[in-house]
C-alpha cells in the first residue's frame, strides 16, 4: 500500500485496524477513532523528525445542512441576522432562505459559509472541537493506494479541484467516494474545512509569495503542491470569513468519546 | 463556563486575525531624485460594496488605452475588485478564470510618470458579478466590456484568497500586496515612479496558477515630458502576451492543467486573452500612420519575441522607458512580466500580422492582425 505523503511503498505495520463507529443518541453524525501516527507535512518541520499526533475521534462526515439548523434552533444567537459582525462576516449562512429545519434546503450537503468562530460554537455544542490542522492533515493523507501512479493521479486530481472549486453544485456529504483508511469520507472533494489552528503562528513565517509553494514542497510530489495550496489558502482567511467552499467536522478527545460511552 | 470557554476562543480568533494584521511602522513619505517613497500603511477591512468590479476614468479594456486628458500629475480613485468569471479564450474553450474586473487580462490603467494612485480593491471571489451591464458609474472599461464581451463573460463563483501585486508601483510587497480572504478589502496608495508598461497580477501563492488562472493586467505609465515621437503617432494600442495551460474539465468547461503548467506547456498562448481576437478584431491603421504599440508579455512562464510581419520597429523603448531607445528591431524580447513600447510606420495598405516569433507559440495562438487601409496624408 502506499500513502499521500510518502510515495515510496510503505507497508502497514498494524495487522488490526480498531475502527469503533458510535452512534450515540445525542451525538450527531458518527465519529470514528483515528489511532496516533505520524505524518509529514509541507510546514516547516524538524529535519527527519514527522509529526506525530495523538489518537483523536473525529466525524466521519462535515456537519450537514440539517444538523447545523437543528444546532440554530437550540441556538438563536448563532442564527443569521443574530450573530454580531466580531464573529461573522455579512456572508453567513447567506444561502439560507430559513432556518427551520423541515425546510432545509439541501439537507445533506455540508453547511457551508459558517465563520471559524460558528464552527467552534458548533463543535462545543456537540461536545467536541474543531480538529487541529495536524490532526486533520494526518487523518487526510491516511489513504491506501495501489500504486504509485494511483496516488499520483488521485494528487493530479486535488490539483483540478482546488481549481474548480463550484459552491453552486456542492454534493451531499458521504458522496465523493473518497475516504481514508479508518472511515473518514471526503476530506477531498467536496468542500475546504475549518481546523483550530487554521493559520498557525508558524505561517507568518512563510511570507507568501512566489517562492512560498516551492519551499512547501519538500514532499516533491503532486499531493504535496496540492496541500500547499490547501495550507496557504486556509491560513489567508479570518476567523470571521463565511465562504460557500468553507465548512466543518467536529473531532473529539478519545477521553471525551470514552466518559459518553461510560455514562451510557 | 461555557461563556469562559467561548471567551477563550474569541481571544484566539482575535490572536489569529492579529498575524495578518500586523502593523508595518512607516517613515514617512521621502523624495529621492523626484521619486516619491515610504507609502502609508495599507488598509484591510470590510466593506459593503455591490458596485461596479472596475472604478477610475483611465482604465479601459484591450487593446484600447484611454488618453491622459488632464495637464501634469493627479490622484487616480482606482477600484478594481477580484471576481471570478466564466470566459472564451479560444473558439469552445471556457473555463471558470480568476479576473482582475472580469476580463483575461484585466483593465489597462493609464496614468501619467509621478501620478498617485489610491487603489482599493475586494475580494469578491465569493459572489456572482455581472460585468456586461453597462453603468453610469464605474470605468470606460466597463462600458467597452458590455459593448464588446468577447469572451462571453459570464458571472461565476469561486472563493479564493488572493492579492495585488503592481509592476508599477514601489512598496514593501509584506504590506501592499498583502493577501485578503474572500469578503476583505483592501486599499493602499502607490506612486507611478517610473514611466513604462508593467503587468500587475495576483501575488498569492501559488503565484503561477493564480496567474495562470487569469489574474493579470497592465498599467500603462506614459512618460511625464513624453516619447520623441509623441505628435507624430497616429493609433496608440495595447497588446499582451499570455498563456493558458487548460485541460477538458469533466463537463462542458475546461480547467487548469497543473502539470502543464509546471512543465511549461501552455495549451493556448494568446494576445489579449484570447486565441483569434486580434484576428477577429484587428488592429487598425492606415499606409503612413505611425502605430504605438505597448506590448507586455505577462507570462505566466513563457518568452515572446516579438515581430510583426511586414515591417520594422521604428523606435522601442525597453520596458516603456523613454531612456532605453533602440531603433530598427525586427524583433524584440520579452521575457516574463517584461514589456517594450513600439513606434512602427505602417508601409502600406495590406494585413500585418503581430507574432511571437517562437513558433510554437505562434502556433498555440500568439499571433494578431494589423489591417492597414489607404494612405490618407
Amino acid at each position: 500500500m502506499k500513502l499521500l505523503t510518502n510515495i515510496a511503498p510503505v507497508k502497514i505495520t498494524l495487522t488490526v485496524l480498531a475502527v469503533v463507529m458510535l452512534s450515540l443518541p445525542n451525538w450527531v453524525g458518527a465519529q470514528v477513532l483515528v489511532p496516533s501516527g505520524s505524518f509529514h507535512s509541507v510546514m516547516p518541520e524538524v529535519k527527519g523528525e514527522p509529526v506525530a499526533v495523538n489518537s483523536f475521534y473525529m466525524d466521519t462526515t462535515a456537519v450537514t445542512n440539517k444538523e447545523y439548523s437543528e444546532f440554530l434552533q437550540d441556538h438563536e444567537d448563532w442564527q443569521p441576522g443574530n450573530v454580531p459582525s466580531i464573529f461573522a462576516y455579512k456572508g453567513y449562512l447567506k444561502s439560507w432562505e430559513n432556518t427551520n429545519s423541515d425546510e432545509v434546503v439541501n439537507p445533506d450537503e455540508p453547511v457551508t459559509s459558517v465563520s471559524w468562530y460558528a464552527a467552534n460554537a458548533y463543535c462545543q455544542s456537540v461536545g467536541g472541537r474543531l480538529p487541529t490542522l495536524n490532526e486533520w492533515e494526518y487523518s487526510a493523507q491516511l489513504m491506501d493506494f495501489d500504486s504509485s501512479a494511483d496516488a499520483r493521479e488521485f494528487a493530479n486530481r486535488l490539483m483540478s479541484w482546488y481549481s474548480t472549486f463550484d459552491s453552486e453544485n456542492v454534493g451531499d456529504v458521504g458522496s465523493t467516494g473518497i475516504e481514508n483508511r479508518y472511515g473518514v469520507k471526503d476530506q477531498f472533494g467536496l468542500i475546504m474545512e475549518w481546523v483550530q489552528d487554521f493559520k498557525p503562528v508558524i505561517a507568518n513565517d512563510l511570507s507568501l509569495d512566489c517562492g512560498t509553494v516551492g519551499r512547501m514542497q519538500k514532499l516533491g510530489n503532486a499531493y504535496s503542491y496540492a496541500a500547499s495550496i490547501r495550507y496557504i489558502t486556509r491560513m489567508s482567511f479570518s476567523p470571521k470569513s463565511t465562504n460557500s467552499t468553507v465548512g466543518f467536522r467536529c473531532a473529539y478527545d478519545v477521553e471525551t468519546i470514552e466518559e459518553k460511552e461510560a455514562s451510557l | 463556563m461555557k461563556s469562559i470557554k467561548f471567551t477563550f476562543t474569541l481571544i484566539i480568533g482575535l490572536l489569529l486575525t492579529g498575524i495578518t494584521t500586523l502593523s508595518y511602522a512607516q517613515s514617512g513619505e521621502y523624495q529621492i531624485d523626484g521619486k516619491t517613497f515610504g507609502m502609508p500603511e495599507a488598509e484591510v477591512f470590510t466593506e459593503d460594496y455591490d458596485g461596479p468590479p472596475v472604478v477610475g476614468d483611465h482604465l479601459s479594456m484591450l487593446p484600447n488605452l484611454e488618453p491622459l486628458d488632464y495637464e501634469g500629475n493627479k490622484t487616480h480613485e482606482v477600484r478594481i475588485d477580484i471576481i471570478a468569471q466564466e470566459i472564451e479564450v479560444a473558439d469552445g474553450v471556457k473555463y471558470e478564470a480568476w479576473t482582475f474586473g472580469g476580463t483575461v487580462p484585466g483593465p489597462v490603467l493609464h496614468v501619467r510618470e509621478g501620478d498617485r494612485i489610491t487603489f482599493t480593491m475586494k475580494n469578491r471571489s465569493d459572489e456572482p458579478v455581472t460585468i456586461t451591464e453597462p453603468t453610469k458609474e464605474g470605468s470606460p472599461f466597463m462600458q467597452q466590456v458590455a459593448q464588446n464581451n468577447y469572451m462571453k463573460a459570464k458571472e461565476a463563483t469561486m472563493p479564493m484568497p488572493h492579492s495585488m501585486d503592481f509592476h508599477a508601483g514601489t512598496v514593501a510587497k509584506d504590506d501592499k500586496w498583502r493577501t485578503i480572504a474572500p469578503g476583505q478589502s483592501i486599499k493602499f496608495d502607490w506612486v507611478a515612479n517610473y514611466a513604462g508598461s508593467y503587468i500587475y497580477h495576483c501575488g498569492t501563492p501559488s503565484v503561477l496558477m493564480h496567474t495562470a488562472m487569469g489574474q493579470h493586467g497592465v498599467v500603462v505609465v506614459s512618460p511625464k515630458d513624453g516619447y520623441d515621437t509623441d505628435y507624430e503617432v497616429d493609433k496608440e494600442y495595447v497588446v499582451v502576451q499570455s498563456e493558458y495551460y487548460l485541460k477538458k474539465g469533466s463537463g462542458d468547461l475546461f480547467q487548469y492543467d497543473y502539470e502543464a503548467a509546471q512543465n511549461r506547456n501552455p495549451s493556448h498562448v494568446v494576445f489579449n486573452g484570447h486565441q483569434t481576437i486580434l484576428h477577429d478584431q484587428p488592429l487598425k491603421a492606415n499606409a503612413g500612420d505611425r502605430i504605438r504599440l505597448h506590448v507586455s508579455n505577462n507570462g505566466p512562464s513563457g518568452t515572446s519575441s516579438f515581430h510583426v510581419i511586414g515591417g520594422i520597429f521604428d523606435r522601442v523603448w525597453l520596458e516603456g522607458h523613454p531612456f532605453n531607445e533602440m531603433r530598427g528591431m525586427q524583433t524584440v524580447l520579452l521575457g516574463a512580466s517584461s514589456s517594450a513600447t513600439i513606434d512602427m510606420i505602417v508601409p502600406e495598405e495590406g494585413k500585418y500580422i503581430l507574432i511571437d516569433h517562437e513558433f510554437a507559440d505562434a502556433e498555440k495562438g500568439a499571433t494578431g492582425t494589423l489591417k492597414a487601409g489607404p494612405r490618407e496624408k
